[in-house]
């Protein structure tokens, strides 16, 4: 974010990205004694440079010495303040459509650079497999995105990365969907390549993780297309890979989440759904792993479907017996083994994917994180069938995180975590299971809004607590700059670079009058050239 | 034969609907209510797809398009170098259209038949229509027989069909016109024809009094009161009555214009006598009109003042309501002489100058002479008729050249010529939006430097920073808003959230309710200073509103038959007794419900036929306030828009004098009295358009319907599903535009089953929610067990008996408005009614809070309500699930127990 690093090439020649994080984080600790205002915090240090160029330089290569080869973010953090939170915003998820355009592009420039002006360290890019591989495996349009890195570049903000191997919907109308030949591949229903549910209805926005490893695309497998597209992001945008690019998501399922599309057959939002979602274990690949595991265990009959007795998508689930509270069946020696199995499915999937996205990008030094669901909804029951049919295998009496945690520790990858926003008691009890099993594991954590239209406020508390080390704020838009929503989000801005505006008394008077004549001409010159 | 007319009488002035005249019968067609309604008002029918019909965006205004004198735009700016300000700011407002609805029945030949229903008033007008065939039971309609469908009509599901009107080349009174025919054979098999109109630029739908238009065919389709060409001679009363009623009906309906001489066909026996007959509905319409006021400000020759000149097109009187400001923070201020001519002050406040009108064209100018010292120039155009336009919803803003903001000045006008590439429209909506953040953002920055720094130049170095941020903001805002949108970004907001601003359909939203009396009360003659006796005790136990009992003198001592409206000395006390009461409950801060019977009332005189219908006091209407449609009564006014209630005569409310009268009535209770809101008594009785009128004119803090009709019943046992009767109620809330709760008697009808007949099962309907109202619109919900009726001593309807406190421990703790009854306050329950409403208080329960039922079986039901109370009643077993939630025992009772959070 800081110009001092991101600007000036001199000062930055040479670092690797991972050293880039550690710079900033240093520098972030040093500039609290700079700053002086909270809505222009990156615009003031980056004129400080000239000052302060030389004494931040040594401190970050000397921190660089000591932890050299740690890629794991909680290690970096633990350098930094407790009340820094690194704020990204991300950008609008169609920002590139057609492979080699960038849509609303005079829009974001200038949104960039208000961030930028604000104090905002970077942003989030989601790179949509569906628009670079659209048209036929191996045929690559990086070009929309290369131009947008630049435009980022040149903004001096962060760029982080989301790899999107899913489609994208806004209210239940597809945006962005797989890329048109996997989507033909699809068609082809023998070819079973989605997940299914219990009444044979495919979720079509993502690959099953059941094909994960079979050869379904033109005789590749899922997982070597996956790897081939983040080779070909890798050599593509190794310019920039380091700065601006400091972070790479990795979508491991639906919206990105590591999670079953269990919701796919419900009508409404979160806020008043009826159901808990349903099992998706239904494809021919996913029968075919259930009964295989089903024969292993000696009951040949566990492996022939699903639980008969799960709530349909707009039932509750106390509607049926599975999930009940007083002997439910998800209690049952059968339950165990079917909840046990199709949890270990999608852990498999994430540690698949994510040891694939750190052997490609662990040596280049950027930070690899993956997304975790929030399924809170029925919490208040005891089977927890919401996060049960998503994928965790999480009661009153188990925690399904430690497994997925520890699995982000194995390949050295930070978890997102979405739905911070939200004020609502479950949720908020849930955030702090996950964490915990990340702090446990020593995982960072990084946060996520659901909607541009949350619980502002709650996100303040959320950043105000301290125990994320990014926030990413989703999403640029024509209501992100509304008038009804920019000024909230100036405020909540102004409220994470709060504790470090005490420190700026310290300047004395004058020095500081001075600085900021020079910040006036240069912010003006910038915005003159830019 | 009769002959097609196509040139019907215009409507003389003297019949628009307000000149009542008091010595004529009103015709029923004069005061139709014509009501613009939305859709759900008549959901059964409409085609989902309008409810949202997409408001028409006009096109912008285009400049100098109306007048060539008006307006320099700015994609020319500052050609002349004095001129430091130059701006069109579009100006959207709209503007009545008055036309009318025709609807025209004629004989074309032999057994055919043409309905012509057309419309005056310019826009894209549908007909949505059907019919009713002779054997159909019910109110629902049916698609015509497709011969019957014009070009054009498109099937809406399967019970409707939508025609568009079309311009004739007729003309209507000078105006343009627009109309449908459709034809119809008399020896068909058809009924009626129904139909409302739609304008699809609005939206909006046209009915009639409410209802449908129906056009009957034969004389035996039941009038609802919604029926056209209403007195076509067949006998809806029967005998001489109807007769004598017919002939004063054709004699004093002059705007009538009866076209057919087929009425003759009305004497005789057969079944099927058609008339034609040509009606006139009027039709007020808001179109959308664009405008503009183009600003250009300019020093003064001599440099030491600056000229601010004002143009527009708007037509006929304009006044600038005026003033200048210092600073941005726009304070306005009234400047010094001289001041244009045609000048006033306002309060101290402002300048209202009118404007000059143009020498040639439409538009009014003015030009502003200002001192330099003054920042910005400030206003808002008033328009006859007391409507004002502004900028956005803001005050049009006009930064003035001053030595001080010059820089200032310069960098605006640089930013500007920076986007203008964009359509100067957006820029108009930047310069608002960047105001709006620029306060937003002085405020941060105020804080910051009165903190941190009193060095003004830091100061100016963050200002100028601030401006950077909020200028490329609402660039970046302008840019993706006018993008084509490949998606939305709205999601759509859920109808409950949050309670925040006080409404009568809710009060604050956490109101619990008291009914302060029971059948009784009016015995010992003294209610009401009982009463007081009892209000700090009602208010510690956390009531926040009392109802009380009917206050007017009545026929029947407990108040439901009202007589004199304005003398409110009753059985339960005396008038000042009241006002003491009211005035005691206000103290403990207790709002007051008035009990207000608008359904019906008693006539103090016999008409000359001897039928009660003449009322008495200071509102004395006569038999013209009365229903039609209650043989008993004879009224003369209109059918009713409700069920009757038979043992008075039931008012019609579609009678403007009437609406006056009570709203008059309703507002001297408020003032008088001190009432804060209002129980509604037998709503079903009319319609809830007119209640949504009385609730606007009296502005009640809270208001309450009894909307009460029977459960849905199959072979004698309560139906599961009691959607339908939650809808009717529902309805009346649509209809009141939500301006009012109604009693959930579903509520209370499902609780009796369950209870009853131990099937707790009932109490989740098919999607897991609550089955009665509170499932569905909880905020409008005002649940209880029960009331002076169904409980004290009449008993119509028991709740079962020893299970009271079940019934409390549901509403208690579930969202809607819960309401206690009087009896069960003071009896053996009193502690645990007590305790259920300090724990509802203490966990903030509300209206909207939510409810996840997470049991319901045979024997028990159990409900978790905000995640934070866990609530069951029934004889089985339930404890909340351990987990994140530590839970610990409230309250628990006789078949019930309740848990909250720790």
């Amino acid at each position: 974010m800081e110009v001092s690093v991101v600007g000036n090439s001199q000062a930055k020649a040479g670092l690797a990205a991972s050293r880039a994080v550690l710079f900033r984080s240093r520098i972030g600790g040093f500039s609290t004694s700079f700053c002086k205002s909270r809505v222009f915090m990156g615009q003031s240090r980056g004129l400080r440079k000239g000052k302060g160029e030389c004494r931040l330089s040594s401190s970050a290569v000397r921190v660089e010495e000591v932890l050299s080869r740690s890629s794991s973010a909680p290690d970096v953090r633990s350098f930094q303040q407790p009340d820094k939170v690194r704020l990204c915003v991300g950008l609008p998820v169609d920002a590139v459509m057609d492979g080699n355009c960038v849509n609303h592009a005079r829009a974001i420039a200038a949104g960039l650079k208000a961030l930028k002006l604000l104090g905002i360290d970077g942003v989030e890019l989601p790179v949509w497999w569906g628009v670079v591989e659209k048209e036929g495996r191996g045929e690559y349009e990086w070009s929309g995105y290369l131009a947008l890195a630049e435009m980022v570049r040149e903004a001096g903000l962060e760029l982080h990365v989301t790899l999107c191997f899913h489609g994208c919907r806004q209210q239940q109308q597809p945006v962005i969907s797989l890329p048109d030949w996997v989507m033909r591949v699809g068609e082809d229903e023998s070819s079973s390549i989605f997940f299914t549910d219990r009444s044979g209805q495919q979720y079509k926005d993502c690959l099953s993780l059941a094909v994960d490893e079979l050869p379904v695309l033109d005789g590749r497998t899922p997982m070597e297309v996956y790897h081939d597209f983040c080779e070909s992001f890798k050599s593509s945008f190794s310019a920039y890979i380091g700065s601006p690019i400091t972070g790479i998501s990795m979508g491991l399922g639906p919206d990105g989440e590591l999670r079953y599309p269990s919701l796919q057959g419900c009508e409404s939002s979160q806020v008043d759904r009826v159901g808990a979602g349903e099992f998706q274990c239904y494809d021919r690949n996913m029968l075919k792993l259930l009964n295989e595991a089903a024969e292993a265990c000696g009951n040949p009959f566990w492996g022939l479907g699903g639980p008969h007795d799960a709530s349909g998508y707009d039932k509750s689930p106390i509607s049926n017996s599975f999930f009940r509270d007083n002997g439910g069946s998800w209690e049952s020696p059968y339950g165990e083994f079917f909840l046990s199995w199709y949890s270990n499915q999608l852990i498999r999937h994430g540690d698949r994917l994510l040891s694939l996205a750190s052997s490609i990008f662990g040596d280049s030094g950027v930070a690899v994180s993956g997304k975790v669901p929030l399924a809170y909804s029925w919490n208040i029951i005891n089977s927890h069938p919401s996060e049960l049919t998503a994928g965790y295998y999480s009661t009153v009496k188990r925690d399904g995180y430690e497994e997925m945690a520890k699995m982000f520790a194995k390949n050295s990858c930070t978890v997102m975590l979405p739905g911070m926003d939200i004020r609502n008691d479950n949720a908020r009890l849930l955030l702090g299971q996950i964490k915990a099993a990340c702090r446990k594991h020593r995982v960072g954590v990084l946060g996520e809004n659901s909607s541009v239209e949350g619980d502002i406020e709650q996100v303040k508390d959320v950043c105000a607590a301290g125990d994320i080390d990014s926030f990413f704020y989703q999403r640029m838009g024509a209501h992100f700059f509304s008038p009804e929503h920019f000024p909230a989000f100036t405020a909540f801005v102004g409220s994470t670079r709060q504790p470090r505006l005490h420190a700026d008394d310290i300047l004395k008077e004058d020095e500081r009058a001075e600085e900021s004549l020079t910040l006036t001409s240069d912010s003006v010159l910038q915005m003159q050239t830019a | 034969m009769p002959t097609l007319s196509t040139d019907p009488l215009p409507l003389p002035p003297t019949l628009r609907p307000s000149s009542a005249s008091s010595s004529s019968a009103l015709h029923s067609s004069l005061s139709f209510l014509l009501r613009r309604s939305s859709p759900w008002l008549s959901r059964r029918r409409c085609p989902a797809v309008a409810c949202s019909a997409p408001r028409s965006v006009a096109p912008r205004a285009s400049r100098g398009s109306s007048s060539s004198s008006v307006i320099v735009g700015d994609l020319e700016p500052a050609a002349d170098p004095g001129v430091a300000f130059d701006k069109t700011f579009p100006i959207q407002h709209s503007a009545k259209v008055e036309g009318k609805i025709f609807v025209r029945f004629d004989q074309q030949n032999g057994e055919n038949w043409v309905l012509t229903v057309g419309c005056t008033v310019p826009g894209t007008w549908i007909l949505h229509w059907g019919v009713s065939y002779v054997d159909d039971v019910g109110s629902e309609w049916d698609q015509p027989p497709t011969e019957m469908r014009p070009p054009g009509s498109i099937p809406i599901k399967d019970y409707a069909i939508e025609t568009p009107l079309e311009k004739p080349s007729t003309m209507m009174d000078g105006a343009d016109c627009y109309e449908v025919n459709i034809c119809v054979q008399s020896n068909s098999s058809i009924a009626a024809i129904n139909f409302v109109l739609k304008d699809e630029e609005t939206g909006a739908w046209y009915q009639h009094r409410g209802r449908d238009f129906k056009v009957p065919l034969v004389n035996c389709v039941p009038d609802d009161g919604n029926v056209v060409g209403a007195n076509r001679g067949i006998g809806l009363w029967t005998g001489a009555l109807g007769q004598l009623s017919n002939i004063l009906l054709k004699t004093e309906a002059t705007q009538e214009k009866p076209e057919s001489s087929s009425c003759l066909s009305s004497e005789s026996e057969e079944v099927r006598c058609i008339e034609g007959f040509y009606e006139e509905i009027l039709l007020v319409k808001e179109v959308p009109i664009q405008n503009s006021v183009n600003v250009s400000v300019r020093n003064s020759p001599d440099d030491t003042k600056t000229l601010v000149s004002l143009e527009t097109d708007l037509p006929g009187d304009v006044i600038v309501h005026w003033g200048v400001c210092r600073d941005d923070s726009k304070t306005w201020e009234i400047p010094s002489a001289p001041q244009p001519a045609e000048t006033i002050a306002f309060k101290n406040k402002a300048l209202r100058t009118l404007l000059q009108p143009k020498q040639q064209g439409n538009g009014a100018s003015g030009l502003f002479t200002v001192d330099k010292e003054y920042a910005g120039f400030l206003f808002v155009l008033k328009l006859k008729g007391d409507s004002w336009l502004n900028c956005m919803g803001n005050d049009f803003y006009v930064p003035l050249p001053s030595s001080a903001t010059d820089n200032q000045g310069e960098a605006r006008s640089e930013g500007s010529q920076g986007h203008g590439m964009m359509e100067d429209h957006k820029e108009v909506s930047t310069t608002v939006y960047t105001d709006e953040i620029i306060k937003e953002i002085r405020n941060l920055a105020s804080d910051i430097s009165s903190e941190k720094s009193r060095n003004a130049k830091t100061k100016e170095a963050q200002e100028s920073i601030l401006q950077e941020i909020e200028k490329l903001a609402a660039e970046a805002y302008s840019i993706f808003r006018s993008a084509a949108p490949t998606f939305t970004d709205e999601a759509p907001a859920p109808e409950e959230s949050i309670p925040s601003n006080i409404s009568s359909g809710t009060g604050t939203g956490y109101e619990i309710l008291c009914q302060g009396f029971n059948w009784e009360s009016h015995k010992s003659g003294r209610w009401y200073m009982e009463l007081e006796g009892r209000a700090s005790e009602l208010s510690a136990l956390g009531f926040t509103i009392i109802w009380l009992p009917p206050p007017t003198d009545s026929v029947s001592p407990e108040g439901y038959m009202p007589r004199d409206l304005y003398n409110l000395n009753s059985r339960y006390g005396t008038v000042d007794q009241l006002k003491v009461l009211v005035k005691k409950f206000h103290e403990v801060n207790i709002k007051v419900l008035g009990d207000v019977v608008l359904n019906h009332r008693c006539a103090q005189y016999k008409n000359s036929n001897g039928v009660w219908n003449i009322f008495g006091g200071k509102l004395n209407w006569d038999d013209r306030a009365v229903v039609a449609d209650d043989p008993h009564f004879q009224g003369r006014g209109n059918k009713s828009s409700g069920d009757n209630f038979h043992a008075a005569p039931n008012i019609d409310h579609s009678q403007d004098f009437v609406r006056k009268d009570i709203k008059e009535w309703l507002c001297w209770l408020r003032d008088e009295i001190g009432y804060d809101g209002w129980r509604l008594d037998f709503v079903r009785g009319f319609w809830g358009g007119y209640v949504k009128d009385y609730l606007d004119a009296s502005e009640p803090y809270f208001a309450v319907g009894e909307y009460w009709d029977s459960l849905s019943y199959t072979y004698g046992e309560v139906d599961h599903n009691q959607d339908a009767h939650r809808q009717r109620i529902i309805d009346w809330i649509n209809a009141t535009n939500g301006t009012a709760g109604a009693f959930d008697v579903t509520t209370k009808g499902v609780l009796h089953a369950a209870l009853e007949r131990c099937e707790y099962w009932r109490l989740s309907d098919q999607k897991g929610k609550p089955p009665g109202v509170v499932g569905w619109w909880p905020s409008r919900a005002v649940t209880f067990i029960e009331n002076h009726d169904t409980g004290s001593t009449q008993g119509h309807w028991r709740f079962p008996s020893g299970k009271e406190m079940q019934g409390y421990a549901y509403i208690l703790t579930h969202p809607g408005t819960p309401a206690v009854f009087y009896d069960h306050i003071f009896s053996h329950y009193q502690s645990e009614i007590s305790s259920l409403i300090s724990l509802r208080n203490r966990n903030r329960i509300h209206c909207r809070s939510t409810v996840k039922i997470v049991k319901a079986e045979r024997d028990v039901y159990a409900a978790i309500v905000d995640e934070k109370v866990a609530v069951k009643i029934g004889p089985g077993h339930f404890e909340p699930a351990v987990g994140h939630q530590r839970w610990s025992v409230a309250i628990e009772g006789n078949d019930y127990k309740v848990w909250q959070a720790s």
